[in-house]
């Protein structure tokens, strides 16, 4: 766990330092500075995204499982990676200013209160998917045709909705420090470029398994289903783990 | 596949959680013939925390807490932190202690950032004392850096924590 524990400590200093360096160039914007600032601001944004994704969560173990049991080409691991970071800034975005202006006071307590519910509605979300997915490899197993287009659309938004609905706190608080002070615009521009930055992260995950379920061996690709059955109770298991996390708090 | 699969579960064990606050530890230690007798803790959270929380313990609005926003910190902010052992885990041969009660627990704000200074009176000895600083649940990055530390009377030993799930620092007194 070595090499693990390195890598976590240095996303933990690199998000540390990029946390403070996006917070003070916010607060020493003036007029002149403001385009060059503004834009740099949006850049670290990026960045923050990018590194943040990569740190445990944001969706990626739902669409490793959903890419290791369904063949796909890398577009739609992209593609996916983009709706989820999408669905993501969404609703950090509604979140923030929605409790901003309906609740100013108590802020961090709703917040926290708001995020279990959304994380337990998450989790149900993915106890459903993988129930849906478990229901329609049986059914492949079953008739031995292939999913046809729709049926796969379906199943990949419902995955990513599910993945996505949960608001990154850290999206939510770059918004509100913008809010805060006063910076309405950038706040929305910097969630947007976070949530880019995180999608990157989230598809690199898709990818690679991809990447692995391609090189599993000729038994397992022509067994398909077994894969399909794996990755659908696997995606069970994670939305069970995940409700029983998120309902002892 | 079975490796994979391990993996991925280790690695999403904390799916929600990553550290969104960080909060500097800046420990003030007095040590007189190898027993720890005071500790002065400053906590200072990152500036984007602060402002959220500023928001609502500045209850007057006057960039000040005063006696009454300090009472309501301490008593729905700061003891809530006591189910998380506070954030550090007193080792003592190894085995985990309850952190001791924290006493006179005073709020500030300084530089758009808030600061929690607390203190406790141990009376650890140094050969067999550790303290571990971290969040089990990762949603707070505890920060401590040998140059956060002032000491009299012995030398601190800051260290990368080695735990599975989240990261943290160490800190021994020589």
């Amino acid at each position: 766990m070595e090499f693990y524990q390195q890598i976590l400590k240095q996303l933990v200093t690199l998000q540390y330092q990029l946390n403070s360096y996006i917070s003070s160039t916010i607060r020493n914007l003036n007029d002149e500075n403001n385009v060059t600032s503004s834009l740099l601001i949006i850049g670290i944004a990026f960045l923050y995204g990018l590194i943040h994704a990569a740190g445990p969560g944001h969706g990626k173990a739902l669409v490793a499982f959903y890419f290791v049991s369904n063949k796909a080409d890398y577009k739609k691991a992209f593609k996916m990676g983009y709706l989820i970071s999408l669905i993501h800034a969404f609703s950090a975005l509604l979140f923030t200013f929605g409790i901003f202006y309906v609740l100013k006071t108590m802020f961090r307590k709703n917040f926290n209160e708001l995020s279990y519910i959304t994380m337990q509605l998450s989790a149900c979300l993915i106890i459903l998917v993988g129930l849906y997915l478990l229901w329609e490899s049986y059914k492949n197993k079953k008739s031995r045709e292939s999913i046809n287009n729709i049926q796969s659309n379906k199943s990949e938004l419902s995955i990513a909705f599910s993945a996505g609905i949960v608001p990154c706190p850290g999206v939510m608080t770059i918004v509100l420090f913008c809010i805060v002070l006063k910076q309405y615009f950038l706040g929305i521009l910097a969630a947007i470029a976070m949530s880019i930055g995180m999608g990157f992260t989230i598809s690199i995950a898709g990818i690679l398994s991809i990447l692995f379920s391609k090189n599993a061996n000729n038994y397992l690709d022509k067994k398909g289903y077994i894969l399909e059955i794996l990755g659908a109770v696997l995606i069970i298991l994670l939305g069970l783990f995940l409700l029983s996390a998120t309902t002892h708090h | 596949m079975i490796k994979f699969i391990v993996f991925i579960i280790s690695v999403t064990h904390t799916l929600y959680a990553h550290p969104h606050t960080f909060i500097e530890i800046y420990p003030t230690i007095t040590v007189k013939n190898k027993i720890i007798e005071n500790i002065k803790f400053k906590w200072q959270l990152d500036e984007m925390t602060s402002s959220m929380l500023i928001m609502e313990f500045d209850n007057n609005s006057d960039g000040k807490i005063d006696d009454e926003e300090n009472r309501y910190v301490f008593e729905n902010y700061f003891l809530t932190l006591k189910d998380y052992n506070y954030y550090t885990d007193v080792l003592i041969d190894n085995k985990v202690q309850f952190f001791p009660t924290p006493r006179n627990f005073k709020t500030s704000i300084e530089n758009n950032r808030i600061c929690y200074y607390f203190e406790i009176n141990p009376q650890y000895n140094i050969k067999n004392t550790k303290f571990d600083f971290g969040d089990t649940d990762f949603f707070v990055a505890m920060i401590l850096k040998k140059e956060f530390i002032t000491i009299t009377g012995a030398t601190p030993k800051v260290s990368d924590l080695d735990n599975d799930f989240y990261f943290g620092y160490r800190l021994e007194i020589k």
